[in-house]
C-alpha cells in the first residue's frame, strides 16, 4: 500500500501490475501466424531507411539512459534504459522475423505504452539522434494491428473514430457547452459572444475534448481573452473542433489521419486565416508533425498557433494588459511537444515574466526538461496504471519539490493532469495552473482599443 | 449556384443601412444574406437573455433566450434554431415549428429549400426532424446526418448500448445507418460519409469492419474488396458508386468494387462530378506533398505546395475551378490557369452555366473584394457573401456591406 510518507521511495515492485482486459482478450485471439504476419508487414512494408539506420547505428553507448525519467525514477534499473526498451521489443521482433510469443507481446505492450512517453528526450541526448520514440510508436502500431492496445486509450481512439473527439462528447453537448460558457462569460462582458461557424473569421479557436467534458471554464477564459483582445474569431459547431489525436499514440495512423483531415478541412470550410489552439502539447504535435503528414500535408495547411505563442502575441502587442502581476512564487513545466518539439520555451518564459512577479526555474528546464510522465498517451491508458505511473514519475516529483514554488504552471492538458497526480501522490505543497488561468486572473477586463 | 430569372436583375442598387442596427440593439451578430440578396439578417440582442432576428431592419415577432445557426433558406428567407424555456425548435422566417426538443443542430435543406431538417435530442435520445416531423425511432447517439436533394434524410445511429470503455462491444459493431429514421440491419465499427444518388434512392457510405479494415457499402452490399482506408463515395449514376480507397499506402479511385482510375496517388479526395456526369474530378496529391486536380485520371500540369480546399464544376462541365493555397497565400485556378490574386482568403467561386464567367469573393488586408474573370469589380467592403451569376451569365449579383450599408448590386459582365 502506498502512502504519502513512503511515496518518494516507492519502487516498481511495490506497485501491482494490473491485468488489462483489452490486452488479454486481444492476446487470446492471436495465432503465431497472425503475429508474424503483422510484425513483418509493419517492419518491412511500413518502415524505410530511417528505421534501418536507427537499428544499425545504435552502439549501445547508454547515453540515452540518463535522459529517461523512467530509468532515473526506477533507481537506474537497466530495463528502463531507452536502448533496452528497443532491444526488448523491436530488435527481438526483427531478429526473430516476427516469431514472438504472446508473453513477449504482453511485455512489448507495457514497454511501448506504459514505460515510454515518446517525449524524445533520449533522442536529444543520443550522439546519433536515434529517435527511440519513433521505434516505440512502431511497436504501438504493431499492437494496434494485433488489437492488444490497452483498454482505456483504445476507448479514446474509438471515440475519435465515431465522434472525432476523444471523449465521446456528442454533437449537442459540444454546442450546448459553448453556449453555456458564453452565457456565463457575459458576467465579464455583457456583449461577449462565442461566434459559431463564422465564415471568414481570422481565427478558428480549437480545444481538446476534456474542456467541454469537464474543464469548461477554460473555454470561458479563452472567450474572455478573445473578446477583450478584440479578436475576430470563431469556433466550429460541428466535429473538427477537437484538435487532440490519441490515435497518433496508438499507431492507428488511419484514424489519426482522418482526425487531422477533419480538423484542417473544418478550418478551410470556415475560411479562417489561422488556427489557435488551447494549452495542449500532444494535439499540437499531431497537427504540425504527425497527423498532417499521413494526409500528404508536409506542413500544416493552416498556421497553427499554440496558446503559449498566442498569449505572447496578445501581451506583447498590448491587446491584453495585466492589471497586477500574480504574486505567488511560480515555476514552469516545459511540455515536451511545445518546448523540445517546437521551441516555444523562451516565449513561455516571456509570458510568465509578464504575468507573474516571482518566477523560479526548475532544473533541468526548457528543452532539457523531464517529461510529466503522463504524455505520449501514458495517462490515457487509464486508472489501472496510475500507481506505476506515480513510481515512474519520482524524478519529476523531486524536480518539482526542489523549486520551492507555490504554483506550478503546466501549459498542456496531459502534463496538467499528470502533474496534478504527482502533486497529490507525493504530497507536494503546490497548486497547479494553466497559463491561461493566470492571465485570466490578472488581466484587465477591458476591451482593447487600438491607437488611432 | 446560379440565380433564378424571377429575381430582380434590373435594379442596379438596393441598400439597407446595416450599421444603424448597432444603435438600435445591444449587439448584433454576424450577418447572413438571403440567396437572392434582397434581405440581410442578423441575430440581435434586445435585453438580458432576449434575442430576435432582424431582417432588413424588422425583427421577428418572437423573442428567444437563445438563437443560433441563422441560415438563408428558399430565395429570400431565413431559418434559425431558437430556444425558449430551455427548449429548442426551428423557426422559419419567424414561424416556429410546433415540435420542441432539448437541443437541435445541423440544419439541412433539400435542393429547392422546401424541406428543412435538423438533428435533435430529447430526453437523451437522438433523431432527425424533417419539416417539423421527427423520426419515429430514436437512438442513443447520432452523427453525420445528411439530407438529399429531394429531402430524404439519413444519419449514422448507435443501435446498441455500449458501456463506458467497453472496447469488446465496440469491436462487434454498434453503429448502423438510419434512412428516414429506419435503421439498416448491418452494423459496423464505424460508418462515415453517407452519400446518395441524385434521385435520393441509392445509398453508399464508408465503413470500418474491423480495427484495420475498411470497406464501402453500396445499398445492401458491402463491397468484397477491403482497404486500408476509404474516403467519401459519390454516385456517378444510379448504378455506379465511386470511392477513393487506400491500398498499400496509395489512393486509387474505385467504381463498383473495381479499379476505375489506373493511377495511384499520395492523396485523393473531394470527388466532384460534372452535372452531366461525364467528368469526374478529385483533389489529388502527387508527388507527396504537392497538390493538384485530377480530371478523369489526368492530372493538371500545375501543382501547389499547401492545400486545395475545394473544386467546382460549371453546370455544363466545361470549367473547373480550384481554390488553393500556395506559398502562404490563397488563390483560384480555373481550368489550370491561376488568377494570381495572392489573397489572404478566397471564398467559394460561382460560375455561369457555360463556365465563361467566374466570380469569387476574396479577402485582402481585412477587406473584401469581388473578382470577376480575374478583374476586381468591387473592393473596400467589410463583408461580402458569395456572389451569384444570372442564368444567362450576363450579370453578377454582389451582396456586401460597404461603409456600414448593405448593398445588393447588379454588375453587368
Amino acid at each position: 500500500m502506498q502512502t504519502k510518507e513512503n511515496a518518494m521511495t516507492d519502487t516498481p515492485s511495490a506497485v501491482e501490475k494490473p491485468t488489462d482486459p483489452a490486452i488479454e482478450s486481444g492476446l487470446e485471439r492471436l495465432t503465431p501466424e497472425r503475429i508474424r504476419q503483422v510484425i513483418q508487414q509493419v517492419l518491412k512494408k511500413e518502415t524505410g531507411p530511417r528505421f534501418k539506420a536507427y537499428v544499425e547505428t545504435c552502439m549501445r553507448c547508454g547515453l540515452c539512459a540518463d535522459a529517461c525519467s523512467y530509468f532515473l525514477s526506477n533507481d537506474r534499473d537497466p530495463q528502463f534504459m531507452p536502448a533496452a526498451k528497443v532491444k526488448n521489443t523491436v530488435w527481438q521482433m526483427l531478429k526473430k522475423d516476427g516469431n514472438v510469443s504472446r508473453d513477449f507481446l504482453r511485455r512489448a505492450v507495457r514497454i511501448s505504452h506504459l514505460e515510454c512517453n515518446a517525449c524524445k528526450r533520449c533522442a536529444m541526448y543520443c550522439p546519433f539522434g536515434i529517435d527511440i520514440a519513433y521505434m516505440m510508436l512502431l511497436v504501438r502500431r504493431i499492437c494496434h494491428k494485433l488489437e492488444i492496445t490497452p483498454q482505456y486509450i483504445q476507448d479514446t481512439v474509438n471515440s475519435h473514430s465515431v465522434t472525432l473527439n476523444q471523449m465521446w462528447v456528442k454533437d449537442d453537448e459540444w454546442i450546448d457547452t459553448l453556449q453555456w460558457q458564453e452565457e456565463d462569460a457575459r458576467d465579464e462582458f455583457e456583449d461577449l459572444q462565442i461566434p459559431l461557424d463564422k465564415v471568414g473569421a481570422d481565427i478558428m479557436y480549437s480545444v481538446i475534448a476534456p474542456e467541454p467534458k469537464f474543464q469548461a471554464g477554460l473555454i470561458y477564459q479563452a472567450a474572455t481573452m478573445m473578446h477583450a483582445a478584440g479578436m475576430d474569431w470563431t469556433m466550429p459547431s460541428s466535429p473538427g473542433w477537437d484538435n487532440s489525436n490519441m490515435a497518433m499514440y496508438t499507431g492507428d495512423n488511419e484514424i489519426s489521419g482522418r482526425i487531422a483531415r477533419k480538423f484542417f478541412e473544418t478550418a478551410a470550410k470556415l475560411r479562417v486565416k489561422r488556427i489557435v489552439m488551447g494549452e495542449c502539447g500532444h494535439a499540437f504535435r499531431s497537427v504540425y508533425d504527425m497527423g498532417n503528414r499521413w494526409n500528404s500535408w508536409v506542413m500544416p495547411p493552416f498556421e497553427v498557433v499554440h496558446a503559449l505563442a498566442f498569449y505572447h502575441e496578445l501581451l506583447t502587442q498590448g491587446r491584453i494588459t495585466i492589471k497586477e502581476k500574480y504574486k505567488k512564487k511560480v515555476t514552469l513545466h516545459d511540455p515536451c511537444n511545445v518546448s523540445r518539439g517546437r521551441g516555444l520555451h523562451d516565449k513561455a518564459r516571456e509570458v510568465v515574466n509578464l504575468v507573474c512577479k516571482d518566477f523560479v526555474e526548475m532544473t533541468p528546464n526548457r528543452e532539457h526538461n523531464y517529461c510529466c510522465g503522463a504524455g505520449g498517451g501514458v495517462i490515457n491508458c487509464g486508472p489501472p496504471y496510475k500507481g506505476e505511473r506515480m513510481v515512474n514519475n519520482r524524478v519529476k516529483a523531486e524536480q518539482l519539490a526542489a523549486t520551492g514554488a507555490e504554483v506550478l504552471i503546466a501549459p498542456c492538458h496531459n502534463c496538467h493532469s499528470g502533474l496534478e497526480d504527482i502533486i497529490q501522490h507525493y504530497d507536494l505543497k503546490m497548486e497547479i495552473k494553466f497559463l491561461g488561468d493566470l492571465i485570466y486572473e490578472t488581466m484587465e477586463k477591458k476591451i482593447y482599443e487600438p491607437e488611432a | 449556384m446560379n440565380g433564378k430569372t424571377s429575381w430582380d436583375w434590373e435594379t442596379e442598387l438596393k441598400e439597407v443601412p446595416f450599421d444603424e442596427w448597432k444603435t438600435r440593439f445591444n449587439w448584433v451578430q454576424a450577418p447572413q444574406v438571403s440567396q437572392n440578396g434582397e434581405n440581410i439578417a442578423a441575430v440581435v440582442n434586445l435585453d438580458d437573455m432576449a434575442f430576435s432576428v432582424c431582417v432588413n431592419g424588422k425583427i421577428w415577432e418572437g423573442e428567444y433566450e437563445k438563437i443560433w445557426s441563422l441560415t438563408p433558406v428558399s430565395d429570400s428567407g431565413f431559418a434559425a434554431f431558437v430556444a425558449r424555456d430551455e427548449e429548442w425548435t426551428l423557426s422559419v422566417n419567424g414561424q416556429e415549428w410546433t415540435h420542441w426538443c432539448d437541443f437541435i443542430w445541423q440544419m439541412m435543406k433539400s435542393q429547392d429549400g422546401r424541406v428543412l431538417g435538423a438533428a435533435f435530442q430529447s430526453d437523451s435520445e437522438y433523431g432527425v426532424i424533417v419539416n417539423d416531423t421527427p423520426w419515429e425511432d430514436r437512438y442513443e447517439n447520432l452523427t453525420g446526418a445528411v439530407m438529399t436533394a429531394n429531402g430524404t434524410s439519413a444519419a449514422v445511429v448507435q443501435v446498441a448500448s455500449m458501456p463506458g470503455a467497453d472496447v469488446e462491444a465496440f469491436r462487434k459493431g454498434v453503429f448502423s445507418v438510419a434512412c428516414n429514421g429506419i435503421p439498416e440491419d448491418r452494423r459496423f465499427l464505424n460508418i462515415w460519409d453517407i452519400s446518395f444518388d441524385s434521385a435520393g434512392r441509392q445509398i453508399g457510405y464508408g465503413v470500418r469492419t474491423d480495427r484495420e479494415t475498411y470497406g464501402i457499402v453500396q445499398n445492401d452490399t458491402l463491397w468484397e474488396n477491403r482497404f486500408e482506408s476509404v474516403w467519401k463515395p459519390e454516385f456517378l449514376d444510379e448504378n455506379s458508386l465511386l470511392a477513393p480507397v487506400r491500398i498499400n499506402g496509395k489512393w486509387q479511385l474505385y467504381k463498383n468494387d473495381a479499379p476505375f482510375w489506373k493511377r495511384r496517388y499520395d492523396q485523393l479526395w473531394h470527388l466532384t462530378l460534372s452535372p452531366d456526369g461525364k467528368d469526374v474530378a478529385a483533389i489529388v496529391s502527387t508527388p507527396y506533398g504537392r497538390w493538384s486536380v485530377a480530371v478523369n485520371d489526368t492530372v493538371w500540369d500545375v501543382t501547389w505546395d499547401t492545400m486545395i480546399s475545394d473544386i467546382h464544376f460549371s453546370k455544363d462541365g466545361s470549367s473547373l475551378a480550384a481554390v488553393y493555397k500556395h506559398k502562404d497565400v490563397w488563390d483560384l485556378a480555373v481550368n489550370q490557369t491561376s488568377w494570381e490574386m495572392a489573397a489572404d482568403m478566397v471564398f467559394v467561386p460561382c460560375m455561369s452555366p457555360d463556365g465563361r464567367v467566374v466570380a469569387v469573393v476574396i479577402q485582402k488586408q481585412g477587406q473584401y473584394q469581388l473578382v470577376v474573370n480575374k478583374k476586381t469589380v468591387a473592393s473596400g467592403f467589410s463583408f461580402m457573401a458569395d456572389p451569384v451569376i444570372s442564368s444567362d451569365g450576363s450579370k453578377v449579383l454582389l451582396k456586401g456591406i460597404e461603409n456600414g450599408i448593405y448593398k445588393r448590386r447588379i454588375i453587368r459582365v
